[in-house]
């Protein structure tokens, strides 16, 4: 599996939109998660 | 519906036809009708894409799901941002590169022409019925609520959207849906609003989150792990949101030319992939907030009295069998606790600590349990034989609760919405039918090329075709009955992971070249899709599967059988050749 030389919009790479939207899902599981807990 | 509302309707959706229109002009090729000569920037690309996903039933049925399971829907689209990542990384820039009008163009050239016509046909199966039943849901609910004729309804729900998409193909689309979104997030905050405003004096937003909580509906995050272990039939949690939430994004947004059809009209392949990539980021906070809406409705409903059952027009046929005396008894009932739950929700607000606060939150979910009780007898007498309606109504709670309690306008606009909500999804689609019936079937099997004015005419006339056929399939499914339209929500998943699988060999498993094997392995896949879910159906006591497993089951299906297919022609090929 080779992944794709073209360039990634405003990131030198795809490892960062990678990381970002991880730690996006991450922030809104743990968010939620407190949410939850909070009004349970 | 008042007057005012009328006004309001009407004008609401004739300025969005005459927008549609406005913005018909386009060069009279392929190019133009289909691609809008790939000039669109990557919000317009962002709306499209959303505006296409967002059909009216999101609107009507996110809050009643909400209101009736909490909000752990939420889930099921955990893991859409992870796919937009992979689809901008992998499957943008082969589309964008070889600049095809569909996505199955692609397989001809990497398999061949076979492949190519399967994954299309079978979108145009599945998208074509999905599509007039997108058609159906939305207008027997107006229907039932409003006293609308069904099939005027019918007509105007996935008629009136024809005239701008087939005049203006996919640029007309896009620039509706813009304007569509903006009109549907406005009503949306104001039905929110609404709900918080008409809470009883001193009871704001916090508290009703409080209420909701308490009763349960803000679930948000669920595991499915029960004391059996892994409950594999339950629909949402985080293990199936996200693995098979992935699967189906991926395969829906990478695979499903009414999405790849959007963003393959951007202006550059970074248009696309800002587009793709910013629904990442918006869809689930979106989702979150509609189902919110859900959750405030719940609570409205705790200060007064909720009806035992949404749908009037289910409820009357009960009203008017021999089951009458029962129903007669439970609403009795049901007022009572009404009114004993406003009581106690008013106490658990103003308990002056915890100890008190934690009883009377007892006594209320007590009755809410009770209020539940008599609300599941009413559905099970609804749908008994001496009844037989439709016994689910999550569907009509949230319209139910607009046209029941808020004010002259913003209903008109809530109604207006729903028809903007199903035009721009509806329109996607039978432009990106459309797209595949031309650029797959006709100009493929065609004996000579057509002009390009040609072309541009005949992709009107499939515009017009596949509209038509919607409509028509909304007007059979009225005729079979409302249980299709619970068919119909697994439907994308019986197709979706069978295509992705095949593009997913087609990216990434660069050593199988045999085409048979692929195509094959494509109708074996298959076939084994829909095996496991007539076994679902048929033994749903002993083997339990959510439909989201269907997807990863279709797609790692084509990848295995791809492989022992194609590994077995080599070996029958290199046996022969020895011989």
């Amino acid at each position: 599996m080779s992944k794709h030389p073209d360039k990634a919009p405003l990131f030198p790479n795809w490892n960062y939109w990678y990381a970002l939207v991880v730690a996006f899902l991450i922030l809104l599981i743990v968010l939620f998660y407190l949410l939850t807990r909070k009004f349970r | 519906m008042s007057f005012p509302d009328w006004i309001v309707l009407v004008v609401t959706l004739v300025v969005i036809i005459a927008y549609g229109l406005y913005k018909s002009r386009t060069t009279h090729n392929l190019d133009g009708y289909f691609l809008s000569n790939r000039s669109m920037p990557w919000g317009l690309i962002l709306l499209s894409i959303m505006g296409t996903q967002a059909s009216a039933i999101t609107f009507i049925s996110a809050p009643g799901q909400a209101y009736t399971d909490g909000m752990r829907f939420v889930q099921y689209y955990f893991g859409l941002p992870l796919a937009m990542i992979v689809i901008c990384i992998f499957f943008v820039p082969i589309f964008s590169k070889m600049k095809v009008y569909t996505a199955y163009e692609y397989l001809e050239k990497r398999f061949d022409g076979k492949t190519r016509l399967l994954t299309s046909f079978l979108f145009l199966l599945q998208r074509g019925l999905s599509t007039g039943i997108s058609v159906f849901a939305p207008s027997i609910i107006l229907s039932s609520l409003l006293g609308w004729n069904i099939y005027w309804t019918n007509i105007f729900m996935g008629g009136l959207l024809i005239i701008y998409t087939m005049s203006g193909g996919a640029k007309a689309v896009a620039y509706t849906q813009q304007l569509q979104l903006i009109i549907i997030f406005i009503g949306m905050f104001l039905a929110g609003y609404m709900v918080v405003e008409m809470l009883p004096e001193g009871i704001g937003f916090t508290d009703a989150l409080k209420v909701g909580g308490r009763l349960g509906k803000l679930n948000i995050i669920t595991t499915g792990i029960t004391d059996k272990g892994f409950n594999w039939s339950d629909q949402y949690n985080l293990l199936s949101g996200i693995i098979g939430g992935f699967f189906l994004a991926l395969s829906y947004f990478g695979t499903d030319q009414s999405q790849v059809g959007r963003y393959l009209t951007a202006r550059s392949i970074r248009e696309s992939r800002m587009g793709l990539i910013m629904n990442g980021f918006v869809k689930v906070p979106m989702q979150f907030l509609i189902l919110l809406v859900g959750v405030l409705v719940f609570t409205f409903y705790q200060f007064n009295t909720a009806p035992i059952f949404f749908n009037q027009k289910q409820l009357s046929k009960l009203r008017n069998s021999e089951l009458r005396d029962s129903l007669q008894w439970a609403e009795t009932r049901y007022q009572d606790l009404g009114v004993q739950k406003r009581e106690a929700v008013s106490a658990f607000l103003s308990a002056p600590d915890h100890g008190t606060e934690e009883q009377k939150a007892n006594e209320l979910r007590l009755l809410q349990k009770r209020s539940d009780t008599l609300r599941a007898k009413v559905k099970t007498w609804i749908g008994s034989d001496a009844v037989r309606g439709d016994a689910n109504d999550t569907n009509y709670i949230f319209l139910r609760f607009v046209v029941d309690y808020l004010p002259v306008g913003l209903v008109g606009l809530l109604i207006a919405i729903i028809f903007l909500a199903s035009w721009g999804s509806i329109a996607a689609a039978i432009n990106s039918l459309a797209s595949c019936s031309m650029v797959d079937f006709h100009r493929r099997l065609a004996r000579r090329r057509e002009s390009g004015e040609t072309e541009y005419q005949l992709s009107k006339w499939y515009t017009l075709g596949w509209g038509i056929f919607c409509i028509v399939v909304a007007m059979f499914t009225y005729n079979i009955g409302n249980s299709l339209i619970e068919a119909v929500n697994v439907l994308g998943s019986l197709f979706y992971g069978v295509i992705l699988g095949v593009f997913l060999v087609a990216f990434f498993f660069r050593n199988i070249r045999n085409s048979h094997a692929v195509f094959f392995g494509a109708l074996m896949a298959e076939l084994l899709v829909l095996t496991v879910f007539i076994i679902t159906k048929a033994y749903p006591e002993t083997f339990r599967l959510g439909f989201l497993w269907l997807n990863p089951i279709g797609a790692i299906g084509v990848i295995l059988f791809s492989f022992l297919l194609s590994g077995i022609m080599k070996k029958r090929s290199s046996h022969s050749g020895s011989s």
